[in-house]
């Protein structure tokens, strides 16, 4: 690997008929923080490099820029606005290999240029599936549902990456991605195999990023920047994947709906199907939807079948692999804080936890921590949401 | 017309049900102590692909890669689906793979099986949650790749699946896309798929599938196929750690961040204080506050 070889972070933006994506927005905030940081380490010129497919998109690139670009390379075609993975898998490989548009983006770089050093895809329900297909086309490592980007020279000694020989990594992406229980973090690196025995470059080094996660750039109109067409080739096979129809559709749980939601955790497991009773009294008495925190839609408890398919089911599930909601009041009952499910609530106005663990991550997340057992507050509080709401009726 | 061939890719997983599931007092999952079985994202994989013997009399072919006690997770898929073979690929070579290397060995043992029409996998590993294994096997594989979906439908003469994708796109609405494509195809199943029998004959056809299922999963291991990285002629240099592009260079906690906000800690004994409680919880419900 030569200086020159792999440059750039690309970022893969989403829109929906030319509308932008929040996370899109999100991931370019990040990568100009983290890029300029690194340029000035590396006293390098590296670029943010947007990525852009659909038709008819020409208004975009500009918006990008001014939230942090450097340069947009857009491909504007009628088969293009849908995202069929074959397609778009292609289409963004030929982008991230194409020496010409790299040549536009850097001319000093033109001959040598092979790929994105890094590349970034949002983590939901598009970006997590291209990135997975963009990288096997690529033949190179990924990490998914990131929400920490850190980019440093590493030492390291690997059995199989460098042979069980202390080796620097420099300019390596450190990518951090929560695991399911939201307690821990687990550090991620893609690295080049530099053992002689099965040497192998390995770029770029990819991820997907969480929505949410990261702080966008305000809109800033002086910002300048180099917008590249590209125009994509199409295998005819590929477009035999046809797109017949797309309906938008409501979740059939809406969260948007309500001034009040109650979630649950693992703290009903003493007795689920009873707690799971009262918890519906209390959401009744105050119109609230009910959510519950990830674990539960691993279906832990058994419960009655109605029940089951009722509340344990992943379209409740708020947090980081579920919805993201802000409403007026919320209640978590039995739920332990962690980050995956915070990141999903963080945003209502008045929170109330009921827990019997003062420990609980959830006390530094909350307005009103109830210290106690669900089981006898909940009654409690039904108690007196009624006597209070007869009070105004009278 | 020719027959249907389907595979589906399972996972040896974690259960999480309680009872089963033990939690390090730190509240990390404590693997050790924690029993394995079919993830239930495969599970639901596994039914889907019954829905095609069902209705199309499709041929299903179930394959994990794991290590030897996965054989009786293969059983519980056979339950499921009244598969006709079992595959176990199992090799201390596999060991450490990330998802490109696992999707290799994943792609040499479904091309062991024979030609397929539909591949499909679940959403996601329960412990893992990825979800990059399935796309990157299609991709490897060559076949087109149809992620979420919850509903499908084979066109025998044409040799087309036709799908229904749950799109949700975050901040703006969620769409339900129709896509047609022409076999073979990769399908990932969404967690809301349900499979639904019709008709009279289908219903028929659906019990005397489970009875079958149910003898078969008896002798499960007549069914079953246990290969390793030669047979399924695997190329040593993409597959395990050698193959794996990533590593995990670290495991730490979560620091606690900073408190957001600044809790009033309240005896959920204490009649008089949830009183006050609830008039403040009432108070912000109300439209009228002003902040």
């Amino acid at each position: 690997m030569t200086e020159g070889d792999y440059r750039h972070v690309y970022i893969i933006i989403e829109h929906e008929e030319g509308k932008i994506l929040q996370v899109s927005l999100e991931m370019l905030g990040e990568a100009r923080r983290i890029l300029d940081d690194f340029n000035k380490k590396y006293s390098s010129n590296e670029k943010v490099v947007a990525v852009l497919l659909g038709y008819n998109v020409k208004e975009i690139p500009k918006i990008l820029i001014e939230h942090g670009a450097d340069a947009v390379i857009y491909a504007d075609s009628q088969e293009l606005r849908y995202v069929r993975n074959t397609i778009h898998t292609k289409v963004i490989a030929q982008i991230a290999s194409d020496r010409d548009v790299a040549a536009n983006i850097e001319p000093e770089y033109a001959t040598q240029f092979k790929r994105p050093r890094y590349m970034f895809f949002a983590a939901d329900s598009i970006g997590r599936h291209l990135s997975a297909t963009v990288l096997a086309h690529m033949d190179s490592g990924l990490a998914s549902d990131i929400n920490k980007l850190v980019i440093g020279d590493l030492q390291i000694t690997h059995q199989n990456k460098t042979g069980g020989k202390p080796l620097t990594y420099e300019k390596t992406l450190e990518m951090y991605r929560p695991d399911f229980s939201g307690f821990l973090w687990t550090t991620i690196l893609c690295l080049d195999n530099k053992n002689p025995a099965i040497q192998k470059d390995y770029h770029p080094q990819a991820c997907s990023i969480i929505p949410g996660v990261f702080e966008i750039i305000p809109s800033d109109p002086s910002r300048d920047g180099k917008i590249i067409e590209y125009t994509p080739k199409f295998d005819e096979e590929d477009l035999k994947v046809r797109i017949i129809d797309r309906k938008i559709i409501k979740s059939e749980i809406d969260f948007d709906s309500h001034k009040a939601i109650v979630s649950f955790g693992r703290g009903i497991k003493d007795s689920p199907e009873q707690n799971i009773k009262l918890i519906e009294q209390l959401a009744a008495e105050l119109d609230a939807q009910i959510g519950i925190s990830l674990p539960l839609s691993k279906k832990p408890f058994s419960v009655s079948q109605t029940v089951d398919s009722t509340y344990l089911i992943p379209d409740r599930v708020i947090g980081i692999s579920g919805r993201k909601v802000a409403p007026k009041l919320y209640i978590a009952v039995g739920i332990s804080g962690a980050m995956q499910h915070i990141s999903g609530m963080k945003d209502s106005e008045f929170i109330i936890a009921i827990n019997p663990d003062e420990n609980a991550l959830m006390k530094d997340e909350c307005d009103i921590f109830i210290k106690g057992r669900m089981e006898d507050v909940i009654p409690v509080l039904i108690e007196e949401i009624r006597k209070q709401k007869q009070v105004v009726q009278a | 017309m020719d027959p249907i061939n389907t595979a589906v890719i399972v996972k040896l997983e974690p259960d999480f049900s309680e009872g089963n599931v033990s939690y390090n007092p730190d509240g990390t999952l404590n693997r050790a102590e924690t029993k394995n079985i079919l993830g239930p994202h495969s599970a639901i994989a596994t039914a889907a692909a019954f829905y095609a013997k069902v209705k199309y009399g499709a041929k299903i072919s179930i394959g994990t890669m794991g290590p030897p006690m996965a054989e009786s997770m293969l059983q519980q898929a056979q339950l499921i689906s009244d598969a006709d073979d079992l595959y176990l690929y199992s090799d201390r070579i596999f060991a450490g793979a990330d998802t490109l290397a696992t999707a290799e060995v994943l792609k040499s043992g479904v091309q062991k099986m024979g030609k397929m029409d539909i591949v499909f996998s679940g959403h996601r590993a329960s412990d893992g949650e990825t979800g990059q294994t399935g796309p990157q096997t299609a991709w490897k594989l060559g076949m087109t790749f149809l992620g979420h979906v919850i509903e499908y439908e084979i066109n025998l003469e044409n040799r087309t699946v036709r799908a229904k994708r749950l799109v949700r796109m975050q901040g703006i609405y969620d769409i339900v896309e129709e896509i047609e494509a022409p076999l073979p195809v990769f399908i990932a199943i969404d967690p809301s798929y349900k499979s639904k029998f019709n008709t009279v004959s289908q219903r028929l056809d659906y019990e005397r599938y489970q009875k079958e299922a149910f003898e078969r999963a008896k002798n499960f291991k007549q069914y079953l196929k246990v290969f390793n990285a030669v047979q399924i002629e695997a190329d040593p240099k993409l597959i395990g750690i050698s193959g794996s592009p990533t590593i995990v260079y670290k495991v730490e906690r979560i620091p606690k961040g900073k408190a957001t906000r600044q809790a009033e800690v309240i005896d959920g004994a204490n009649q008089e204080d949830i009183r006050k409680v609830v008039a403040r919880l009432r108070q912000s419900l109300s439209t009228m506050v002003i902040k």
